[in-house]
């Protein structure tokens, strides 16, 4: 027999294993006159939580805003965010884990992400993802991750190269990709999903 | 706003025809008639069911899916099943889902023995597991603060601690980080759960995962007895149940009293009991001999104070704190009064109030209950800070403002950690209280100059009038909870007369649930007033037969050699009360200065001549009077320690002495003679006061209450304007939840002991020239305190406060009582 | 027939100007004129099932929120998570004025003044077109107060969610929005009585709400007669996997299922067979390709003991194993499981557990059974329907391919070199007294 395999899951998380550090202080709402925030991002922030009745249904935009300020949701972007909003900064971290986009463990700003799974993987997602993993290795800018269905199962297998979506894939596609992103270029133009018709109007001509 | 009608419902219950609340949830009627609905993540103190743990889960006919029982409400004729097959699976399989992650340790954990997993195990689970992968495992315990420590292994994601986090205390520190089977009770990146109602959640733990770490490992449930009693830390005086082994009090727990405490505790309460077993405390008598206090014999100790006290006699004044219960008050104003013939006596620090506001203030029409701050349509905060003053009143009034809907409004000087909640926070220059109510009634009777009151009490004059708007609009049912410092001072009378004013204006009396509720200063402050502590009251708010000096005369006294004796009783002047220069005059001066204390504070080492041990509050024996006027029995759950004697002992003896008749031999006797001295506490008796108190309001007796002379509204005399500051700063003050001796000795508290902080506004701060953290210099006339920049954003520019009764450089040193104006430089 | 895809893919239609070229906000007009009551009346009448994956009437729903005056919600859910579906990215991204329409016209129905639509967050491009769509509309007074001259005003706001499966569960959505973590409500209450900022609530999904304008500008007489009873209106088919054109097609429900996926989507690759597929997103149970000959519509399937849920099918072919198909399932939901409750939480990790040791042959044909009641105590037991997406189409799986599954827990034994399978012991109900040897005590 061979060893049963290890639960693969919690102490590998971060945060599970950690203690706190008697050496902070309390996570309290932020004082203003303490915390100092770029005024295009209190400015945003404040503009989205003007949009809704309670505010806190600003959180979400709000820590989209930071990460996109900050590269990523560290402790700091949530600070500020925390500050502008008036919430704690643990509020808007139980917010920010939940969600798979707000990035609270230090990341790459471009955000690439392969679908892999059913549709895409029957189609040779897995392949993708292990072909784009090994085409960004060297790069620490690039946040590759697989990602569980990202709506787009005409072009399988697909990824979201920072919101543009992109398929049908193969292997070979992904350094083109990460070229195109480092380049700072439209990725892949002729395999967008948005510039495709639909199945339905293909279907419509051909018969 | 009205109360929840209670209407009973019959429903069948496993083919039993039961009664019980219309619209409580299943969980708590199947518990009147003895059915348990095995529950995890329910608790009735946290609000709203989630029906997260999936455990409660019944039938109930007509619905095909199972219901879980505690967010079910009863209806009329309902039929419930908790014992059918389809059930009890459903309870094995969530027992089953628990334990796949959960440790089998019980042998070597905290909760073993009293914990609800193992017993539901036990009870309802399936006794087998069929999870044969690996169990995770996890650092363990690690921290959570210097509390509490969590075990992450044990947690079964019940949501209770973040739950009272978010939706109780409010503090929103502790969170659910991750999501799924990853989820974890954490904090933000690290930061230790520091908040003053931190460890309810200790108690709240339905497994082993969140332990206290002052008690992890003390003892096992079968090595411990519970005894119930009051905590007499504060005014609020929660309901506690003391975890008792071989004479130590090793826990502190929650004793549910919806109409005290809500069933929640602040960790002062919670953790102070170590004060009771420390090497810090006195535990036996101490007296000067050649400039040192040295522990002597009792026959020595009162030996002293009693020819001390006798040789001064009439020239003796008394002050006495908050700890002091109604026995020990009455005991000691006959000694004065009585005994030494003297009517020098107080338990109010900031001087005396004219007797007819005494009576009129207590009047049971005008008295507001705790229950009163949940069901209002509007609570007034008024020159109080109820975290610091009394915590547990400060969740009180966020239930109140979550679930209810109550509009919150706080008047102070100083930001509160209420703002947040209330719908109008208003500020106004500290000291100036007298001022803002006088404002405040100008612009609920239309009459009078609402902007020159409001600018004598440097306050935004359109925000007054919103507040007369907001409290006249709300509904019939308005609370005021309003701290003494109100009423302290030589123009007090003037205050508590415009605040009466307000009361008739919004017609507080003739609402049920309206009134006013006054937080004292010290815990039993209530009491003691209708005790007979007062310098111009006897017992029962009665003529005091001569009218002495009151708090700051009898200081003044003492000073000027017309007073030559001073009893304090459980009280420290010096670090107390506002004027620590007079003070310590006052008791240098002093030949015989006799004190009860738990613990030697600096005026005490500085100035006493012979210091009695106090008792612990867990050795005690005698009754409190809540702010609401609730008498609250203090049970002794432990012997005294060794070399302590009952205080009311020591009272007595000293009475004797004096030449009293002393014929009481144990506290219920005192407790009677104290009934027959306080006509409207005539109906009451320790058995019906029993394990949950009594207002003496709801007596018949309550109709002895000497009634006031003069009534509201009254005619007012122009406030004095506050301090305009001119490029210095007004000097506020405030008293820290964790300030005192316990929190200092307590060797789980002593992190939170605070230190002094110079609060700043930003404006101030940059036009000073300082930043945050920097160390500046407050100073008042020579005098300095010397600390750190803490920058708030809402501070109100030309405003500086200092904490009270810190460590060191505390705020007394430049204070006297009066507004005062400060300049702060860089040090 | 095609109503929410005629046009789909002339240049400019996600314009105002060209959607009203084809006569766009008309039945906006015709909406607003005519009585609450009636406007759900018709809706009722037309029948229209909800598209997200309940299938429940809309215009029930709708008349479900209180008549009282106070601010009242729709919210329509865009956070089309569902493995398989992609219907509403495309109706969003090419036609977004067909949703906000649509939309105007719901909340006339439920007299909501204030709208939201939560896309999930992935969808930041259609979120871009979406908002712009939006200002268009708003522009041209069919949001804001008192549009056209009517007393019926409306907010709308575009909400991006941040990716979590979760927050397609209609609860879980509004607590998102309220900006909290996205954990399902307990219900009841419902949404229609204390939904967003607890204030009554109507949600529905992008198709649902893009065929409100077809049904108020066809009558709701000639809506119904589309499709078959109980499934009137045409319908957004999702198909992917093991097909060869693989896309959206509008049909008209009632066809055959083997005209959609070999008709349309033109079957799997040449040299293989449909081995089984999804007939309504990864959460319905499997059918397989003796189902092919059933008509496509919201009873034939829930009668084969599935559901055409959001309408997006799945097909894999017999080249894939279905232990891949159920591993690669059991993960998905239990990385999307939020963790509020105990038999979603602890029963979608400890399927996937028992999953991978069946695919690294470590199982025993035992393991099936436990799996099998494990999925039967995560059906029913929580407190929203994601258990029971995983736990149903694993256990549709166990009922369809037992025979697989053990032989592929034999064949990874001999791959992986694991030696004799220990021997077999009967399998207890949780509960039952005997232990074997993979009984551990609790």
């Amino acid at each position: 027999m061979t060893e049963v395999r290890r639960f693969t899951h919690g102490s590998r998380i971060p945060g599970w294993d950690d203690a706190v550090d008697f050496s902070k202080d309390p996570a309290v709402v932020p004082d203003a006159a303490t915390t100092p925030v770029p005024e295009h991002l209190r400015a945003e922030i404040e503009e989205y939580m003007a949009r809704y009745p309670d505010f806190r249904s600003a959180s979400i935009p709000a820590l989209r805003a930071a990460q996109r300020e900050h590269g990523w949701c560290s402790p700091l972007a949530i600070e500020q965010t925390a500050c502008v909003m008036g919430l704690t900064p643990g509020y808007l971290t139980a917010v920010g884990t939940f969600y798979d986009m707000i990035e609270t463990q230090p990341s790459g700003r471009q955000a690439i992400y392969v679908c892999t799974n059913i549709s895409c993987s029957l189609r040779g997602g897995d392949a993708i993802y292990s072909a784009m993993l090994e085409a960004a290795a060297d790069d620490s800018d690039l946040n590759v991750r697989h990602f569980e269905c990202l709506g787009a199962c005409d072009i399988a297998p697909m990824a979201s190269v920072n919101g543009e979506y992109v398929g049908p894939l193969e292997p070979s596609d992904c350094a083109t990709i990460i070229a195109d992103v480092k380049a700072g270029r439209e990725v892949l133009p002729d395999k967008q999903l948005r510039r495709r018709p639909s199945a339905h109007t293909i279907a419509k001509q051909e018969s | 706003m009205p109360r929840p009608e209670q209407k009973m419902v019959t429903f069948t219950l496993d083919g039993r025809e039961v009664s019980a609340i219309e619209n409580s949830m299943l969980v708590d009627g199947a518990k009147c008639v003895d059915v348990e609905i095995p529950v995890f993540c329910y608790d009735a103190k946290l609000g709203q069911p989630v029906g997260a743990c999936r455990m409660c889960l019944v039938e109930v006919e007509g619905i095909n899916k199972l219901q879980t029982a505690c967010s079910t409400p009863i209806r009329e004729g309902m039929v419930v099943n908790t014992e059918s097959d389809r059930v009890k699976e459903s309870q094995r399989a969530v027992v089953e889902f628990l334990l796949i992650n959960h440790p089998l340790d019980c042998p070597v954990c905290d909760k073993g023995g009293e914990c609800p997993l193992q017993d539901i195990t036990f009870g309802w689970g399936g006794g087998t597991s069929r999870f044969i992968e690996p169990k995770r495992h996890f650092q363990k315990p690690l921290a959570l603060s210097p509390l509490i420590a969590i075990d992450r292994e044990r947690c079964i994601l019940c949501y209770r601690c973040v739950r009272f986090s978010q939706e109780v205390s409010e503090d929103y520190q502790l969170i659910l980080s991750e999501r799924g089977a990853h989820s974890f009770v954490s904090t933000f990146d690290g930061h230790p759960y520091v908040a003053p109602f931190s460890a309810n959640i200790v108690e709240l733990c339905p497994v082993g995962a969140l332990t206290s770490q002052a008690y992890r490992f003390r003892a096992r449930p079968w090595d411990v007895e519970g005894s119930g009693s009051i905590c007499t830390l504060c005014p609020a005086q929660c309901n506690v149940t003391l975890t008792v082994r071989d004479e130590r009090v090793l826990r502190v727990l929650g004793r549910d009293h919806d109409e005290v405490d809500d069933g929640w505790l602040c960790d002062k309460g919670r953790f102070a009991y170590q004060a009771m077993h420390v090497g810090e405390r006195i535990t036996e008598p101490l007296l000067r001999d050649g400039g040192e206090l040295r522990p002597v014999s009792w026959e020595r100790a009162l030996q002293s104070a009693i020819s001390g006290l006798t040789k001064a006699a009439g020239r003796t004044g008394a002050v006495v704190g908050g700890e002091t219960t109604n026995e020990e008050a009455f005991l000691l104003q006959r000694l004065m009064r009585e005994g030494l013939d003297s009517p020098d006596l107080d338990s109010r620090p900031g001087g005396a109030l004219a007797l007819d506001l005494h009576r009129a203030l207590a009047d049971p029409a005008l008295s507001a209950t705790v229950v009163d701050i949940e069901f209002a349509h509007a609570v007034l905060v008024l020159d109080c800070e109820p975290v610091d003053d009394a915590p547990i009143l400060d969740l009180r009034i966020r239930k109140g403002v979550r679930r209810k809907g109550v509009k919150l409004a706080v008047a102070s000087s100083r930001p509160s950690s209420l703002d947040a909640n209330a719908t109008l926070s208003l500020r106004f220059a500290p000291g100036a209280g007298e001022a803002l109510v006088a404002a405040l009634d100008a612009a609920l009777s239309g009459t009078g100059d609402v902007d020159g009151l409001a600018a004598s009490a440097g306050a935004d004059v359109d925000q007054v009038r919103e507040l007369a708007a907001l409290l006249s609009e709300a509904g019939e049912d308005v609370v005021v909870l309003w701290g003494e410092r109100l009423a302290h001072g030589p123009r007090g009378d003037h205050a508590v007369r415009g605040l009466l004013n307000v009361a008739s204006r919004l017609k507080l009396a003739s609402a049920d649930g309206a009134g006013l509720l006054e937080i004292p200063s010290g815990a039993n402050g209530r009491g003691l007033r209708e005790s007979g502590l007062l310098s111009n009251a006897g017992p029962g708010l009665g003529e005091p037969g001569r009218e002495g000096r009151d708090t700051p005369a009898i200081g003044a006294a003492l000073a000027a050699g017309d007073l030559t004796a001073v009893y304090l009783m459980h009280c420290d002047p010096v670090r107390d009360f506002q004027d620590r220069g007079l003070w310590n005059r006052a008791l240098s001066k002093a030949t015989t200065v006799v004190a009860h204390a738990g613990y030697l504070t600096e005026g005490l080492i500085e100035h006493a001549t012979v210091i009695f041990p106090a008792e612990a509050y867990a050795e005690k024996e005698g009754t409190f009077t809540h702010p609401d006027g609730r008498i609250q029995r203090l049970r002794p759950a432990i012997s005294h320690a060794r070399g302590v004697r009952p205080e009311w002992q020591v009272l007595a003896t000293i009475c004797k002495a004096a030449g009293l008749e002393m014929t009481f031999h144990t506290v219920p006797m005192v407790f009677r003679a104290l009934v027959d001295a306080v006509p409207f506490y005539a109906d009451l008796t320790l058995d019906e006061i029993g394990g949950r108190g009594m207002r003496w309001q709801q007596t018949a007796a309550a109709a002895n209450l000497p009634t006031a002379s003069d009534r509201a509204p009254y005619q007012l005399t122009a406030p004095p304007a506050a301090l305009t500051p001119n490029g210095s700063l007004r000097l506020g003050t405030y008293r820290s939840i964790w300030a005192g001796s316990e929190v200092a000795v307590s060797p789980a508290l002593k992190f939170l002991i605070p230190h002094q902080q110079v609060e700043l506004s930003p404006d101030d701060a940059k036009r000073i020239g300082v930043g945050h953290g920097d160390r500046v210099e407050v100073t008042y006339d020579g005098a300095a305190v010397n600390a750190q920049v803490t920058l708030r954003a809402a501070v109100p520019t030309g405003t500086v406060f200092l904490a009270e009764a810190t460590d060191s450089q505390p705020a007394n040193l430049l204070t006297n009582g009066e507004p005062r104006l400060v300049e702060v430089r860089p040090a | 027939m095609e109503l929410l895809y005629k046009n789909i893919d002339e240049p400019g239609l996600n314009t105002i100007a060209v959607y009203e070229s084809h006569g766009g906000y008309q039945s906006l007009r015709k909406a607003l004129a005519m009585d609450r009551a009636d406007l759900i009346q018709e809706l009722e009448s037309s029948e229209l099932r909800g598209r997200g994956g309940a299938g429940f009437s809309m215009g029930k729903k709708a008349s479900f929120l209180p008549k009282d005056k106070m601010d009242k919600y729709l919210v329509c859910n865009a956070d089309e998570s569902e493995p398989g579906t992609f219907k509403d990215r495309e109706l969003m991204q090419k036609n977004p004025h067909q949703l906000i329409e649509g939309l105007i016209i719901g909340a006339h129905a439920a007299s909501a003044n204030c709208a939201f639509i939560y896309i999930r967050g992935e969808y930041d491009y259609v979120a871009d077109i979406l908002d712009a769509a939006v200002a268009e509309a708003r522009a041209a007074g069919y949001l804001g107060d008192n549009i056209l001259g009517t007393d019926q005003s409306l907010s709308l706001v575009v909400h991006r969610g941040a990716g979590a499966y979760i927050c397609g569960e209609e609860t879980a959505l509004l607590d998102s929005l309220e900006g909290k973590r996205g954990n399902p409500r307990l219900k009841p209450p419902f949404p229609a009585n204390q939904g967003l900022y607890q204030g009554p609530t109507l949600i529905n999904n992008v198709e649902t709400l893009s065929n409100l304008s077809h049904i108020v500008r066809m009558g709701a007489k000639a809506w119904s007669e589309l499709g078959v009873k109980n499934s009137s209106g045409t319908k957004v088919v999702s198909i992917s996997g093991n097909v060869q054109r693989p896309g959206n097609y509008e049909i008209e429900l009632g066809i055959k299922s083997r005209d959609l996926i070999y008709g349309l989507a033109g079957g799997p690759p040449d040299g293989r067979e449909v081995k089984f597929w999804f007939p309504g997103g990864s959460s319905a149970p499997i059918l397989t390709a003796e189902h092919l000959d059933l008509p496509y519509d919201f009873d034939s399937m829930a009668g084969a003991g599935s559901m055409l849920g959001s309408g997006a099918i799945i097909v894999i072919d017999d080249s894939v194993p279905v232990v891949d198909v159920a591993l690669k399932l059991a993960t998905f939901y239990r990385n999307e499981s939020c963790g509020k409750c105990t038999p979603c939480r602890e029963g979608t990790n400890w399927t996937v557990h028992m999953l991978e040791r069946i695919d690294s042959g470590e199982a025993t044909p035992m393991d099936l059974d436990i799996m099998a009641s494990v999925q039967e105590h995560i059906t029913d037991h929580c407190l929203c329907v994601l258990g029971d997406s995983m736990a149903m189409p694993i256990s549709s799986m166990i009922k369809y391919f037992r025979p697989e599954f053990e032989s592929h827990i034999e064949a990874a034994r001999h791959r992986n070199d694991l030696g004799a399978p220990p021997s077999p012991h009967p399998v207890e109900a949780v509960g039952s007294a005997a232990a074997g040897p993979y009984t551990s005590v609790a």
